[in-house]
């Protein structure tokens, strides 16, 4: 097991990918620091930013920008599982590894362990940004305990997130279909099926991952109702196992030609 | 380190994409310490066959088997078969030595073994050049070498001549031989007999997913049986001069292609001179033929077009 962590580990430092999806997720959080310290007080009319900044709600939703850019990390599972098949790498994998599923299963947990660490970066730049933008301004007190609790949440969502992201990419072999069908679920369909059918939206995958970042945004999801933190990760891990166990059973089964 | 190999087989093997009958009923068995030609025209099922070995494709019906084993179910595959499939496998982006470093670390074995077979196929100074940029020959090299990381003792290349020059040619033969030499078991596709020739001790010929022939590359060639053309105005005569008994051997036939032209079988062109000298039956022509295995292949799998859908 050891070894076959080690090699899908060397896959993802011996490309580009992760660089520049994790610089992706640092450059995302940073605007979105940016975004809330400078325009957004602005763009709400509000004169003075004292009064927005001085709420310490505020405070914590521009540390919460560590959990913004989620989706890069998703695609990142995506990309790195669906790029097996696309340069047909996944020959030389299933020659060393031929049971199928142990291939899965050991790329699920490496990108667990790599969603986590941009995780960690994501927070990182969070904090440090919302410090610096800070200081000199009157602003209500970063609480340490919810910048903990923020840093907890971003990290376990991203570790599950880039998890699913492997196990979409084992269902989906087609690189772009599966980057194009994940962006459009979690951008479209699912605030869509919320919509209409009110109570389903905690159940939905963007839905727990919400659950799961609830201490990245005061305000939740719009007002609408969000899982326990434990409920959401849950859920989260089951939608990935039932995508990677659908995987095994169909797609992964396919002959490689 | 140097492992010995174990005898591949395959039993019955079918496979069927949709219509095509890509292998049919396919059987036959590659031996340790030889090198084994696995010979077809284009779509004869060559590379179906390689990949049901490798646990790649499942085949419809019938198995193959590495030392009576399915593919999936052996220890450590890695250590015991190095194939090498097709050029393509490579991420564009990853460098030939980083290509090599992920198999190395999936089959346990140290950093520096990625530079060990770098070094073998003549890529040491292309290490950290990335794959996607690669020659087709160059791509061949690394796909060998992917092949080689293992130290495998059953060796399985498809086609692992294409795109290399004569130079490269000649170290991949010199390589093979001396790998089935070791005891190693060495079964290496192509599509043109003349390209492996040189090299194997044995072959597996198939046309249309099955099997045409099998055997030592000797007794394809019709067990080194010698064929000489003989031109002569009296031909009556040397048929006879040729046949009695006097004479030592019979020859194994004596054919008329001509008014004054026959084709002998088992006599070498002095044999049948110094009788027809004898006999003082006048020559105007004693020339050997060469065994064209190429063009006996070319009839052996002259069945049609590739692929047959049935
Ligand atoms: N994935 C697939 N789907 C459909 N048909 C396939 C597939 N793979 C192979 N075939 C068909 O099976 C037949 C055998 O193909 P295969 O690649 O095994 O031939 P080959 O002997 O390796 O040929 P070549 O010398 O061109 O490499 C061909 O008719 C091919 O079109
Ligand atoms: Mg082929």
């Amino acid at each position: 097991m050891i070894p076959l962590l080690r090699s899908e580990l060397r896959k993802v430092t011996t490309t580009k990918v992760l660089f520049f999806l994790t610089l992706a997720v640092a450059f995302f959080t940073a605007l979105n620091v940016f975004l809330l310290v400078y325009l957004t007080p602005r763009a709400m009319g509000v004169e003075n930013n004292d009064e927005l900044l001085m709420n310490p709600d505020y405070v914590t939703n521009i540390i919460g920008a560590a959990g913004s850019s989620s989706i890069f990390v998703l695609i990142l599972g995506i990309v790195a599982m669906t790029g097996e098949f696309r340069h047909m790498t996944i020959t030389s994998t299933l020659l060393v590894t031929p049971r199928r599923s142990r291939v899965l299963i050991t790329k699920g947990i490496i990108f667990l362990i790599i969603g986590a660490v941009i995780g960690l970066i994501a927070f990182a730049t969070a904090i440090a940004l919302a410090t610096l933008t800070l200081s000199g301004k009157a602003h209500a007190p970063i609480d340490t305990d919810i910048a903990l609790q923020i840093l907890g949440g971003v990290v376990l969502g991203f570790a599950i997130y880039a998890f699913v992201g492997v196990a979409v990419g084992a269902l989906i072999r087609n690189q772009v279909a599966a980057v194009v069908g994940a962006l459009i679920w979690v951008l479209i369909l699912e605030a869509l099926l919320t919509v209409f059918v009110d109570w389903i939206g905690k159940w939905l995958p963007g839905g727990a991952l919400d659950a799961v970042l609830q201490a990245t945004n005061v305000s939740g999801r719009g007002g609408s109702e969000v899982l326990s933190i434990g409920a959401g990760a849950a859920v989260l891990i089951t939608y990935a196992v039932i995508l990677g166990a659908l995987a095994s059973a169909t797609t992964m089964r396919r002959d490689i030609t | 380190m140097s492992t010995i190999g174990q005898a591949l087989t395959v039993e019955h093997l079918s496979k069927r994409f949709g219509k095509v009958h890509a292998v049919q009923d396919l059987s036959f068995s590659v031996e340790p310490g030889r090198v084994t030609g696995f010979l077809g025209p284009n779509g004869s099922g060559k590379t179906t066959t390689l990949r049901c070995m490798l646990g790649l494709v499942r085949p419809t019906s019938g198995a193959a088997r590495i030392g009576g084993h399915v593919y999936r179910d052996l220890d450590h595959p890695g250590m015991i078969v190095g194939a090498a499939l097709e050029a393509s496998g490579f991420h564009p982006g990853r460098t030939a030595r980083g290509h090599l470093r992920v198999i190395s670390d999936a089959l346990g074995l140290p950093k520096s073994r990625a530079d060990e077979v770098l070094e073998l196929v003549g890529l040491a100074d292309s290490a950290g050049r990335k794959a996607g940029g690669f020659s087709l020959g160059m791509r061949q090299r690394l796909s060998l070498a992917a092949a080689l990381v293992g130290d495998p003792g059953i060796l399985i290349l498809d086609e692992p001549a294409n795109g290399l020059d004569p130079e490269g040619i000649a170290w991949l033969r010199g390589l093979l031989r001396g790998l089935a030499r070791e005891g190693k078991t060495v079964l290496v596709s192509s599509h043109v007999l003349s390209e492996v020739q040189q090299t194997v001790d044995d072959v597996v010929i198939i046309s249309r997913g099955s099997l045409v022939q099998s055997g030592t590359l000797a007794d394809l060639a019709g067990n080194g049986a010698i064929r000489v053309r003989v031109r002569t105005p009296r031909r009556e005569s040397l048929v006879a001069a040729l046949q009695a008994s006097s004479g030592g051997n019979p020859p194994t036939s004596v054919d008329p292609t001509g008014p004054d032209e026959l084709l002998v079988t088992g006599l070498t062109p002095s044999d049948i001179g110094r009788r027809a000298f004898l006999a003082g039956v006048e020559l105007h022509e004693l020339a050997q033929q060469t065994n064209d295995l190429e063009s006996l292949f070319l009839e052996l799998t002259a069945t049609g077009t590739p692929g047959g859908t049935a």
